[in-house]
């Protein structure tokens, strides 16, 4: 009787595992497809200084991503691409091609919530992080993702809410390595766009004392789901050829 | 009494003058070590003042604990209207601190870039006097880059080439533009040397959105030893949201790592006198016990135990004194001497570079109180290490003490 029970508990907390895996594998498929194009709205704010951009994103798989900002007109034509958890960019007024060193990674990324380390590693959530799921709660799942052993990522556990009706994100809380909270980030207004559910509003909040007040709000204006995106994108000679 | 104390120490001169030798090299040993370390932190404090940090720090009251450009300072010329006219101060410049990428075909590494006004900044630290290569920073420059010598060859580049900005302006737009290598500088710190770059402020605000802003005001006052006085003078006229900081709150870590560098010389030096200590005391130990006779005697003629006691240390008196002011005055000398004229130690610098070490010099300091204070721990140290021996013979009755062998 005892041995049935351990038996039963074990395969429920595997098949708890599986399931918390398998929602994240799903919600990766949902947003990144085959390959992804993507018309961003974003809206920084600071203590100081608001400001708005206006960027288009092509991504291809987890590791191939480029992104052009379109506004404000000062920015405009500086690209960036990201490969293989590797990112280089292109600034049309000194016609330079830079690559990001190591040093620079947990730089904000143009002054958002964002550092160009989660440009990077965005999307490798099933491959850096081990999923449990701690909350049911009718389509609403609460997953606890803690990082892989071998694998060198910033943060030291996000808690992520997920509407598995649409396979889509509601809430992610980042922690520390001391597991204190760093920042949220809150998803709404779920669009559907060809057959792949997006959230299309997504607010950062900060938990730092150092950025209280801050907050990057990004709208998704227009997204495009297994298009063919062509490889040249993909490419260093992209950052230059598609700058303008 | 004087004259008996006198009479016994020259009797008794094997153990005067090993007491008088030990506690003349306590002393002597005290003083200068004392004057090494506290002149080498001073050398090290004093050069990074010198270099670049300055006497004291205008800034957003907020910037210290999270400098960004949501702290950065807004109204720099109607702050420096206030500075007008205080006593005390030498110079004042506006610096912008920017963290940034600075990229070549070769490299790219991220630096501290800052904005300076080339004339004033001359004025208040040595970035003009550490030039190494090329020339220094002129008013008429635009995107001419002034480089620190280890970030210049982490780069690959020389006078003349090209180095690619890329950063943040104020309003987090992207902020970029190629400048060219007119100059490059060696402070010998070499964390700054590695990291830092300089260019016109004037120009620098353009590109960064940053008129008449600053990351701070750095000040120069004519007399260090004053800054506090001159601190707290230019808080009561600056407005609530300032904050005015002299270099021991902005060098704060560097000033507890040198305390805590005196606490461990301290200690080290401090295992020393306790064996100088036991030395002393076996000494005193064994030359009272062979004279409990004598002792025993003086009482017999009719001296009170507190008369052979105040004898005892009457003449660790005479002999401590003696010693201990000789150390002081030998010891004083060389902190003197070596504060003038500091050991050189080849190649120095470059080995500890990396702890702030600028210069092959090892300088001293000299200071009266200092001195004054290393004596009075070996001179208290003499007196405690007779307690014991004294307190032995008062344990003997005249007649026990007649009777010893």
């Amino acid at each position: 009787m005892k041995k049935l029970l351990l038996t039963l508990i074990f395969l429920s907390t595997l098949l708890f595992a599986q399931t918390a895996q398998t929602i994240i594998k799903k919600l990766e498929k949902n947003l990144r497809g085959t390959d992804v194009y993507s018309k961003i709205e974003m809206q920084i704010k600071t203590k100081r200084h608001s400001r708005s951009m206006l960027i288009e994103s092509w991504g291809k798989g987890k590791k191939k991503n480029f992104t052009k900002i379109l506004s404000p007109s000062r920015d405009r034509g500086i690209t960036f691409l990201n490969l293989d958890k590797q990112m280089w960019q292109y600034i049309p007024k000194i016609e330079r091609i830079v690559k990001i060193p190591p040093s620079m990674m947990l730089q904000s990324w143009m002054g958002t919530d964002f550092t160009n380390d989660d440009m990077v590693k965005q999307s490798s959530l099933v491959d850096d992080y081990k999923a449990k799921v701690l909350e049911k709660r009718g389509s609403i799942v609460t997953l606890e993702l803690i990082p892989r052993r071998d694998v060198a990522v910033v943060w030291g556990k996000i808690v992520s809410k997920i509407d598995t009706k649409y396979y889509t994100q509601v809430e992610d809380i980042f922690y520390d390595d001391d597991g204190k909270k760093v920042r949220k980030m809150s998803y709404s207004k779920v669009k559907k766009f060809g057959s792949h559910f997006v959230t299309t509003i997504m607010v950062i909040v900060p938990f730092e004392k150092s950025k209280q007040g801050n907050k990057t709000t990004i709208k998704i204006v227009d997204a495009k789901f297994d298009q063919g995106i062509e490889s040249s994108y993909f490419s260093k000679q992209a950052l230059k050829r598609y700058s303008r | 009494m004087f004259s008996l104390a006198l009479k016994n120490i020259i009797y008794y001169k094997g153990r005067s003058l090993t007491t008088f030798f030990l506690s003349l090299l306590s002393a002597l040993l005290f003083v200068v070590y004392v004057a090494f370390m506290d002149g080498s932190h001073k050398s090290m404090l004093k050069n990074s003042l010198d270099i670049y940090t300055g006497s004291l720090q205008i800034m957003y009251k907020e910037y210290r604990e999270n400098p960004s450009y949501d702290t950065i300072l807004e109204g720099v010329k109607r702050v420096e209207k206030r500075l007008e006219g205080i006593a005390g101060i030498k110079a004042y410049s506006a610096r912008l601190e920017s963290y940034a990428l600075l990229s070549t075909q070769e490299d790219s590494v991220g630096s501290m870039v800052t904005g300076i006004n080339p004339q004033k900044e001359s004025q208040i630290s040595k970035l003009k006097e550490a030039l190494h290569q090329g020339r220094y920073l002129e008013k008429s420059d635009t995107t001419a880059i002034y480089i620190g010598a280890d970030l210049a060859q982490r780069l690959k580049v020389k006078i003349g080439d090209k180095v690619a900005f890329v950063g943040s302006s104020i309003d987090y737009s992207f902020s970029a533009e190629n400048f060219e290598v007119v100059g490059v500088f060696k402070t010998g710190l070499f964390e700054f040397d590695a990291s830092s770059a300089f260019v016109n402020k004037s120009y620098f605000d353009e590109l960064m959105l940053s008129e008449d802003m600053a990351s701070y005001i750095v000040v120069a006052v004519g007399d260090i030893e004053a800054v506090e006085s001159i601190v707290s003078y230019i808080q009561t006229k600056m407005p609530q949201d300032i904050e005015v900081a002299s270099w021991r709150v902005l060098m704060a870590s560097m000033v507890q790592a040198m305390e805590v560098d005196s606490i461990f010389g301290y200690i080290s030096l401090g295992l020393f006198f306790v064996v100088i200590f036991f030395v002393i005391m076996i000494y005193g130990f064994i030359n009272i016990s062979t004279r409990i006779k004598e002792l025993g005697l003086l009482r017999a003629l009719g001296l009170r135990s507190g008369d052979v006691t105040a004898l005892l240390f009457l003449e660790t008196a005479l002999l401590a004194l003696s010693s201990v002011l000789i150390g002081m005055v030998l010891g004083g000398y060389l902190a003197y001497y070596f504060e003038l004229h500091p050991i050189i130690i080849e190649g120095m610098a470059e080995t500890y570079k990396e702890y702030g070490i600028v210069s092959d010099a090892v300088p001293t300091r000299f200071d009266l109180w200092t001195i004054c204070w290393n004596g009075a721990v070996v001179l208290v140290l003499n007196f405690l290490a007779i307690i014991y021996p004294i307190y032995y013979t008062r344990q003997f009755s005249p007649v026990e003490a007649m009777r010893h062998v």
